[in-house]
């Protein structure tokens, strides 16, 4: 059986036990080689309750999602010991990430009294010395659940003193790893509150076999978990694309006209400008938004410019595919266009043919099933999982805007007669410096989503990358642009294993969307003097190809790195400091690019 | 009955005949673990009530058939 056919087949039952069977095939597929999935991950399972059921779940969806895990479970009750042992099982199987559930009587003491505060520190004071304990054993993440906060007596009128007290540990928990790179806090509570308590929760699972939650809430946990691992892999979806008619408004813009269609605060209209709310949340959360729609150009903009009611507006949109092409066809003019990959795409369409058509043509974007009721639209967006990030950097929020703007450079670009003219015009700004700690999120980030302008394509932690900025062997640099349309943010990183005469350039990549801009030349150009001022004698580099990077595949054979004799297959090429002169940028505008030695 | 305990052994252990002698300690899957999910899958496709003292009971299919006939379901 094929892992589709193992995944649908367990998908369609719903039920645990057909998850169990399904994780089990995937196993054996998986140990034997026989299926291919386009990521890997390690994981860990410590709890003080049965968690198998769910790491079933969990193998399922992953195995969906293109994911093959291996999984460690440790037996129930024994997490503690787990993460104190640098020589436990745990540590062994070296996860990637590790999900710590437990109750809170497990921590507290089965009959603690937990309604002082002395339980609130005892169990707080435990979580962190376990988190420091793990960190000591294990680069990967932690993901520490707060604890479900059941109302015991939910009609009663005084209300149960246990609740405000796991609330408040809740809270505290939430707090204090917010800042913790390595610890990341699922709120367990918050999602069974979301989905009901009394429904997540399972008397019958907890008596017979010590498994607290439902069938139900198991698998949407699962998918929670799955947002922490897709962050993690680096599988986040970045573009949103909509349809017009009928997803956007009710109506057909071509027929009914501007009077016509509904939009707006009443009804029949409202549930539409509640889902152009909903797309503007994940906007600002930094998702790129784009219109793919069989339409009259003009039509459509009319709407999109003096529609009253219209909350998505030309400046949020990074690409506008409106004509009478076929959806697909659009489709892939809108990677071209906004410079990513279909596999990074989401549509939604309010017709199920146009569904159907995108599935079938491009299977890589993923196409969402959408109720025939639109007051239903935004929840559907609300439950998906693959936009979900860890966590938001400057340049996650302005992401939207930063594409947006993109399409207006494209524009000027169209404008102008020549390419020195439009690099002109863009009157940009280029700041090169060695990274400092407030660049490590995005700094791993770049190494973990850039594929097309990536020489090396090597995948580094926050930790790997923390580590390095303390390692006087290691030097980090970040390039950030501006230009006259907005401030592009971090946008190029060059990581450098420095020995006392030779430099190697162990990672360089660059954003695509400033490519082809000349800045790549001057970041090469500034490292190859920043070694000539360290008193370097040559500067190693090398190209490892991958399905996405030929884009640069002749990069530094331009940027005049000789290949010497016998490194032909492993494109290894080396620069000699003594060859080096500085080249002049007359495009590029530099600022606060500090030379300093680091110390 | 029958089809309807076929297809949920189906589902969760691969199984694609039923006979009545398999059981517990026979069939490759059902374990300890698998027969909560077991129990749990009876309950919902018969609308049975299975306590937990009865759950310890019904380790082999013989003994799941005459525990749906005594509920009324054969």
């Amino acid at each position: 059986m094929s892992i589709e056919e193992i995944i649908a087949r367990a998908r369609h039952s719903g039920s645990w036990l057909a998850h169990r069977q399904a994780a089990g095939e995937l196993r054996v597929l998986f140990s034997q080689g026989k299926a291919s999935c386009r990521s890997r991950a390690r994981i860990a399972f410590l709890s003080s309750f049965t968690i198998e059921p769910l790491v079933d779940y969990i193998m399922v969806e992953a195995a969906g999602e293109g994911i093959a895990l291996e999984t460690y479970t440790a037996d129930y009750g024994q997490f503690n010991q787990e993460v104190l042992d640098p020589a436990s099982r745990l540590y062994q199987h070296n996860p990637e990430i590790t999900v710590l559930a437990v109750e809170y009587e497990s921590i507290a003491g089965a009959g603690a009294n937990l309604i002082t505060p002395v339980a609130e520190k005892t169990i707080i004071h435990h979580l962190i010395s376990l988190a420091e304990a793990f960190k000591k054993n294990n680069t990967g993440i932690l993901i520490v659940n707060t604890f479900i906060n059941m109302p015991r007596w939910p009609l009663h009128i005084l209300s149960d003193d246990s609740v405000p007290m796991i609330r408040q540990i809740n809270q505290k928990i939430l707090q204090i790893f917010a800042e913790d790179a390595q610890i990341q806090v699922c709120d367990l509570d918050e999602l069974a509150a979301y989905y009901g308590y009394s429904r997540a929760m399972s008397a019958e699972m907890l008596h017979m076999a010590r498994i607290p939650f439902s069938e139900g809430f198991l698998s949407l946990s699962s998918r929670k978990l799955i947002s922490y691992l897709r962050a993690h892999l680096g599988l986040i979806r970045k573009c949103l694309v909509l349809d017009c008619d009928n997803t956007l408004w009710g109506g057909i813009i071509g027929e009914d006209g501007m009077d016509g269609i509904q939009l707006g605060p009443d009804t029949p209209g409202r549930e539409y400008l509640d889902f152009q709310k909903t797309i503007l949340e994940l906007f600002g959360q930094g998702v790129i938004l784009a219109i793919n729609s069989k339409n009259n150009y003009d039509d459509v903009m009319k709407v999109i410019r003096e529609h009253p009611h219209m909350l998505l507006r030309e400046q949020h949109f990074a690409g506008m595919q409106i004509n009478w092409d076929p959806k697909p066809v659009n489709m892939k003019r809108l990677a071209e266009e906004i410079n990513i990959g279909l596999d990074s795409f989401v549509f939604v369409d309010d017709s199920p043919a146009e569904r159907e058509m995108m599935r079938q043509m491009l299977p890589e974007v993923l196409t969402l099933e959408m109720s025939a009721n639109p007051s239903l639209y935004s929840g559907t967006l609300r439950e998906t999982n693959v936009f979900a990030r860890a966590y938001l950097t400057e340049e996650d929020r302005q992401r939207g805007q930063i594409y947006a703007a993109q399409r207006q450079r494209t524009e000027l670009q169209e404008s102008v007669s020549s390419l020195e003219e439009f690099l002109t015009s863009l009157e940009m700004v280029v700041s090169i410096r060695l990274a400092k700690d407030s660049d490590i999120k995005r700094a791993a980030q770049l190494t973990q989503r850039t594929n097309q302008f990536n020489l090396t394509t090597r995948r580094y932690t926050e930790t790997d990358i923390s580590s390095m900025l303390t390692d006087d062997g290691w030097r980090i640099y970040v390039l950030s642009l501006k230009d006259k349309f907005g401030d592009n943010g971090t946008v190029g990183l060059a990581i450098i294993e420095c020995k006392e005469d030779t430099w190697r350039i162990d990672t360089f990549l660059m954003s695509c969307r400033v490519i082809g801009r000349q800045v790549e030349d001057a970041f090469v150009n500034y490292i190859l003097s920043e070694a000539k001022n360290c008193g370097v004698r040559q500067v190693k580099s090398e190209y490892i190809p991958t399905k996405k990077n030929k884009l640069v595949a002749d990069f530094w054979e331009r940027m005049n790195f000789e290949l010497k004799a016998g490194d032909e297959k492993t494109s290894r090429r080396i620069f000699g400091i003594s060859e080096f002169i500085p080249v002049e940028f007359t495009y590029l505008v530099f600022e606060n690019s500090d030379r300093n030695i680091k110390d | 009955m029958n089809e309807q305990l076929q297809e949920i052994f189906k589902e969760s252990f691969g199984l694609e005949s039923l006979e009545d002698s398999m059981s517990i300690e026979t069939v490759e899957g059902w374990d300890s673990m698998a027969h909560v999910g077991l129990m749990m899958a009876l309950q919902q496709h018969f609308g049975v009530v299975i306590t937990p003292a009865q759950a310890i009971e019904l380790t082999d299919v013989a003994s799941i058939k005459i525990f749906l006939k005594q509920q009324g379901k054969g």
